[in-house]
């Protein structure tokens, strides 16, 4: 069958969100930028204002204010764009079940089967684009096409509040090929080297040339060159998918330097996945440690335990021991990031050692955490921590600011 | 125009529908909300928000919208008349 996929991407969505709830930033330059003090300074989204003044996204906040000396920086407001973003998807879901999110402001939507309903894609589209604008606020660009990865080029075409069809390799095979999804930077410079620019070029190779260039995404990028990813938006109900891994991190708003600082870090991104996964019901098997020094060099550790358990305080003693065996304690870091990965929603059982008391699961310690869970949703999360967290205010202050702490869910 | 913030007393029917009944005004006066004449999801592009928009009628027969965002409620004023 074949199918009609649309890419719908909110048009600079954290700086429209910014302008919808204060009109008076329509007109003026001005852009969302992290916090300087929390040395998240740059530049997260800008409106078009502070973009015809040549403001551009990922750059420094001293960069941009070069540029634009007027600039008007803006804290990005997480639970603003959340709201937004739900409140869009629940429009899409009045014409499909198939939605896909691509980060909080894209989707995919799959409306091949709901044509015969609406009379047409044209409708369809057209519906969308009204309707975001009027109901919520916001603009689109809507790409269209019988494929995801088309789709999303063609959103990236189409101007704002309008739609992009793309439906034959004709449409495109004169664009870069660094404008298909997932060829980075290194691909490109790659790619080049072997005398691949645009997306014909890369859609006359053969798979196997491809292959050689760039290893098994080689064989994506061909199917992708040429229209035929043939990967499925997701339906609501597989959405959900069991999640993968649970990780924490975060970028500390001074270095981390020596043994006492990296312990303070780490209790409270333990407590954290610790806390998830007792909410969760889940068990892990591999824990990670993530770390970045100065020179923004990450360093990713894992360690396989023998067994599964759900434990925070054996994330924080795993964490430590990858730390101790393998890094420098006297080296500043900037971010230090935690994970566990190897999910289940099942105790392994495994026989209890009789002489060795490590490995084996701590009923006692368990009870432990619970109990301190129990605490913290009735009298909220700073009612009970652990002594170290208190050492260092500055270093542990992060626990109730998500805007420079990381949590994330992944499903892949 | 600005948003400006009012408190409003409303019925919460059995079917999980709000209804707003009165208006708070600034000195604590009610205002009767003779009929919700259209309820539906607007974004408000004069003073700016984005939630369910109640077109009411007041008595005499005027005509106002008033703003359900995120649990709170608005009406979109003149700057000078605050």
């Amino acid at each position: 069958m074949n199918r009609t996929i649309l890419h719908c991407d909110l048009n600079c969505f954290f700086a429209s969100a910014e302008m919808l709830y204060h009109p008076e930033f329509r007109n003026v330059p001005m852009a969302i930028a992290g916090d300087i003090k929390q040395r998240h300074g740059i530049i997260l989204a800008k409106n078009v204002p502070a973009k015809t003044r040549g403001v551009k996204t990922a750059e420094t906040i001293g960069e941009a204010l070069k540029k634009c000396p007027e600039l008007i920086l803006r804290s990005p407001d997480y639970e603003t764009y959340d709201y937004l973003s739900g409140k869009v998807r629940e429009l899409y879901y009045e014409y499909t079940d198939r939605i896909e999110p691509f980060g909080i402001d894209e989707c995919w939507l799959d409306i091949s089967e709901s044509i015969p309903y609406f009379g047409s894609w044209q409708y369809i589209v057209s519906s969308l684009l009204r309707r975001v604008k009027e109901e919520i606020g916001l603009t689109l660009s809507i790409g269209i096409s019988n494929n995801k990865v088309y789709a999303k080029l063609g959103s990236d075409i189409a101007k704002e509040d309008e739609f992009f069809r793309i439906d034959s390799l004709d449409d495109i095979g004169h664009l870069p090929v660094s404008s298909l999804l997932g060829v980075g930077e290194k691909s490109i410079d790659r790619l080049h080297s072997f005398g691949i620019h645009t997306i014909r070029d890369a859609a006359d190779s053969s798979p196997s040339y491809l292959e050689s260039v760039l290893g098994k995404y080689g064989i994506s990028l061909y199917l992708y060159a040429n229209g035929l990813d043939n990967s499925p938006v997701a339906r609501i109900d597989q959405a959900h998918e069991p999640v993968k891994s649970i990780s924490n991190s975060m970028t500390c708003s001074k270095d981390v330097c020596g043994l006492d600082d990296f312990k303070i870090v780490l209790t409270v991104l333990s407590e954290n996945v610790g806390r998830r996964l007792l909410n969760k019901g889940l068990y892990y098997k591999t824990v990670h440690l993530t770390l970045r020094d100065t020179h923004l060099k990450v360093r990713t550790l894992q360690k396989k335990l023998k067994e599964n358990t759900d434990l925070a305080k054996q994330i924080y003693d795993e964490a430590l021991s990858l730390f101790l065996e393998n890094c420098d304690i006297n080296l500043p870091y900037r971010s230090i990031g935690v994970a566990v990965s190897g999910l289940s929603d099942k105790k392994e059982e495994s026989q209890i050692d009789l002489f060795e008391k490590s490995g084996t699961y701590s009923l006692k310690q368990k009870k432990k955490e619970t109990a301190i869970e129990q605490i913290r949703r009735r009298f909220g999360k700073q009612a009970v921590c652990s002594l170290r967290v208190l050492e260092d205010s500055e270093l542990s202050s992060f626990v109730n600011k998500n805007m420079i702490f990381k949590e994330d869910e992944k499903q892949i | 125009m600005i948003r400006k913030y009012v408190d409003v007393i409303c019925l919460n029917d059995k079917g999980g529908n709000i209804k707003p009944l009165f208006l708070i005004w600034d000195e604590g006066k009610k205002v009767p909300i003779k009929k919700v004449k259209e309820i539906c999801p607007r974004a408000s592009l004069k003073v700016g928000g984005s939630g369910l928009r109640y077109t009411c009628v007041f008595e005499p027969n005027r005509i106002r919208h008033l703003y359900y965002d995120r649990s709170k409620w608005y009406v979109e004023m003149e700057d000078h008349v605050i």
